[in-house]
């Protein structure tokens, strides 16, 4: 480039840093028109898509806020097994669908450069740009030790082995920080396992468990997200799960407020099938029999609370005695945390590539005028 | 074209330059002077602990070498101002106030005009913060990413990748004539404190009964730290039961710097892969390393191979990485035009 292009350059450079650093002050400015950038970005033009995935995203801000008592602010250790189902799927009937919701909201809300600017809003969360922030929750630990096979192999120790390795896993890549919710044999209550991945603005949440049936013969893997119960199997499922919560029948009421999160619904489905999906697969070659359940919904204290797309993972039945051998190899270990890597990443560049796409309204990009 | 920019500074104003690591902090002045300190902020705990330090706070390593009587805070560790946590904000702010002291001539009390580069993750989630925290020092300034200002600095405005790896965060950055917008950046969390723990580790296990700890890690690694072959053996001094013994750590300081480099490549592959392809060999020609990590030996070389797989590359490493972001944060004040210096 000679002098002449470098000082141009600068100059529009220089412009582009003052007016950034106006709207740092003022939100509402009009974003910039730098002469470098025409036709590099389409935003002022939103096409239907686009439009309605800013819309969710503002959707899901706005859902997002006001609503910051939480389990954070539960103090009173009351454990309440009866939880209001028929309310829950009443309220989920009475949901509007995401579409109309958005096309109401959208009209009036959308403001790209408000929501770019609003300092309260990670950007990274909302444009699975950046960084992310991924708690990995093994599930019990201490005084409770989940589920025990035959041979006394406990859950709780189980998952933390799963859980610390795919924590170093996903670290090296350089791409996550990733948080646990133990990382010790120690007892946490759901409620500050909420607490601990909203304080650390978890992008995403993935809860570890080991099943155990009373039919013993059977091994099944499944993974759940948030909703109401689908069968008795889910309810008595989500009641073990839940014990300990100390989360009070009220409190569950406000926090069912958040199932209007539709976009973390939505994205706590495409994350609980990647992982379903490559979780199987693995298990599949150790254990002809065992049972792809899919992903299911059910009402886990822990997958309500989490902000982020949140799911629970059954990875196996340690009731079965073969499985529960399996589970004392640390090779296997090792696969199964493979396995769950594979699913959390596929699942993390898929939404990345989405958003890269959108932003560029699907073409390749090509960010100069010659 | 040039009337705005050649306006001069008027009488008694400072221009300065600050970079806000996430282990150092630099600032870089238009009267010369160029300072660093450690991006360390120590409160003492209590009275008492007030009276044994002397000062109502503390910087740097001398914050550091109190910090069992201080509240010792790293703000931008990770690359981000903890949201709402004031201490934090405040931390932020003393660091810089602390900073300008250092190259202020205090007897006649300049105005202050600052450009300040801080790291990409935190440009995005928290500029008003930053803002507020430098607002009270300076009569006007400017919030940049960190790898912006090493590009303006260098000038690698058009057609180029800078790679700044610090201590928390690797910051990726690709100028093609603007300001980079979201997108043509990244952060990888796999830096020096990350080598730090790997090499810590890889030693615990060779050298179980060896007594060392982390500073004197990091100190092995910025004396001894390379990638790709060796040409010597590195013997480092480590005390067993007391006394001082000869430990090679070669084969572990190797590993250790390895160990970010897949993060880098992979980050560079991808951030390229996003241009048309005659845009690509432009900017492959032109990748930029700065901050600490660029000093480790045969990297630039080890990219250049790598990612020369792919095309035609070419890697350089800025002349001062400890001052990279502070001087292209002071050339962008430097050239700023008169009138887009708004009083706060
Ligand atoms: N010669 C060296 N070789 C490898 N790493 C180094 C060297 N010198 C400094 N570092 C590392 O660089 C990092 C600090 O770089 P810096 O750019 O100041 O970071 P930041 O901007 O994040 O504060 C530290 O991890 C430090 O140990
Ligand atoms: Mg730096
Ligand atoms: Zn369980």
């Amino acid at each position: 480039m000679h002098n002449g292009d470098s000082t141009k350059i600068k100059a529009s450079i220089l412009r582009e840093v003052y007016e950034d650093n106006l709207r740092i002050a003022d939100p509402h400015l009009q974003p910039i028109h730098n002469r470098y950038r025409q036709g590099i970005k389409k935003l002022s033009r939103p096409v239907p898509l686009l439009f309605v995935f800013f819309a969710c995203l503002l959707f899901y801000f706005i859902a997002n806020t006001g609503q910051q008592q939480g389990p954070g602010a539960v103090d009173a250790v009351t454990i309440q097994p009866v939880f209001p189902w028929a309310e829950i799927i009443y309220k989920q009937q009475r949901l509007q669908s995401p579409a109309s919701t958005v096309s109401f909201d959208a009209g009036r809300l959308l403001n790209y450069d408000l929501l770019l600017n609003h300092n309260n809003i990670r950007l990274s969360a909302i444009f699975g740009l950046g960084v992310q922030t991924i708690v990995i929750d093994p599930g019990h630990g201490g005084k409770d030790p989940g589920a025990i096979g035959s041979n006394g192999t406990k859950e709780k120790d189980i998952v933390l082995d799963i859980a610390l390795q795919l924590r170093d896993r996903l670290q090296k890549t350089g791409r996550y920080k990733v948080l646990l919710t133990r990382d010790t044999d120690t007892f946490i209550s759901l409620a500050d396992r909420v607490k601990f991945a909203n304080e650390h603005h978890a992008d995403l949440f993935v809860s570890l468990h080991i099943n155990a049936l009373p039919q013993k013969e059977f091994n099944v893997t499944e993974t759940y997200y948030f909703g109401p119960p689908s069968d008795l199997h889910t309810l008595r499922l989500a009641e073990q799960e839940n014990r300990g919560s100390e989360i009070m029948t009220g409190d569950f009421k406000d926090m069912i407020k958040k199932i209007g999160n539709v976009l973390k619904e939505q994205e706590s489905e495409t994350l609980a099938s990647t992982i379903q999906h490559n979780l199987f697969s693995n298990m599949e070659k150790y254990d002809r029999v065992i049972a792809d359940n899919g992903i299911k919904i059910a009402p886990f204290v822990v997958l309500l609370g989490v902000n982020a797309p949140s799911v629970l993972v059954e990875i196996s039945c340690i009731s079965k005695r073969e499985e529960e051998t399996n589970l004392n190899n640390p090779e296997y270990r090792q696969r199964i945390m493979a396995s769950l890597q594979k699913g959390i990443t596929g699942y993390l560049s898929q939404r990345q590539t989405q958003v890269v796409k959108g932003e560029n309204n699907g073409k390749k990009i090509h960010r100069k005028n010659t | 074209m040039a009337k705005k920019s050649t306006a001069k500074t008027p009488e008694n104003k400072l221009l300065v330059g600050i970079d806000l690591g996430t282990s150092r902090s630099a600032i870089s002045a238009d009267n010369g002077k160029k300072k660093w300190v450690a991006s360390y902020v120590g409160w003492p705990r209590d009275f008492i602990a007030r009276k044994v330090v002397g000062k109502p706070m503390l910087f740097g390593e001398e914050a550091v070498k109190h910090r069992l009587s201080l509240d010792m805070y790293r703000p931008l560790k990770n690359g981000v101002i903890k949201e709402g946590t004031a201490r934090d904000e405040e931390a932020v702010k003393e660091l810089i106030h602390h900073l300008i002291t250092l190259v202020q001539n205090a007897k006649d009390a300049e105005k202050i005009r600052a450009v300040v580069g801080v790291p990409a993750e935190s440009f995005k989630v928290n500029k008003v913060a930053l803002k507020k925290a430098v607002a009270e020092f300076a009569e006007s300034l400017f919030v940049v990413s960190e790898p912006f200002a090493v590009a303006y600095g260098v000038g690698a405005l058009d057609n180029a990748l800078v790679i700044d790896i610090g201590a928390g965060t690797v910051d990726f950055c690709i100028m093609h004539g603007t300001v980079p917008a979201e997108e043509d950046q990244r952060t990888v969390l796999t830096a020096g404190d990350y080598i730090d723990q790997q090499l810590f580790t890889f030693l615990e296990e060779r050298y179980p009964e060896a007594d060392f700890n982390l500073n004197m890690i990091r100190r092995f690694k910025e004396q001894h730290s390379f990638v790709g072959e060796s040409k010597e053996n590195v013997e480092v001094e480590i005390p067993v039961e007391g006394k001082s013994t000869v430990h090679n750590i070669t084969d572990e300081i190797k590993r250790a710097c390895e160990s970010i480099l897949p993060a880098i490549v992979e980050s560079t592959l991808e951030l390229i892969a996003k241009f048309d392809p005659e845009y690509q060999d432009a900017i492959r020609e032109n990748i930029i390393l700065a901050g600490g990590g660029s000093q480790i030996k045969g990297l630039a070389d080890y990219l250049e191979t790598t990612i020369g797989e792919y095309g035609p590359t070419k890697v350089k490493v800025v002349e001062d990485p400890l001052f990279g972001g502070a001087d292209g944060a002071l050339e962008l004040a430097r050239e700023m035009p008169e009138d887009y210096w708004t009083e706060l």
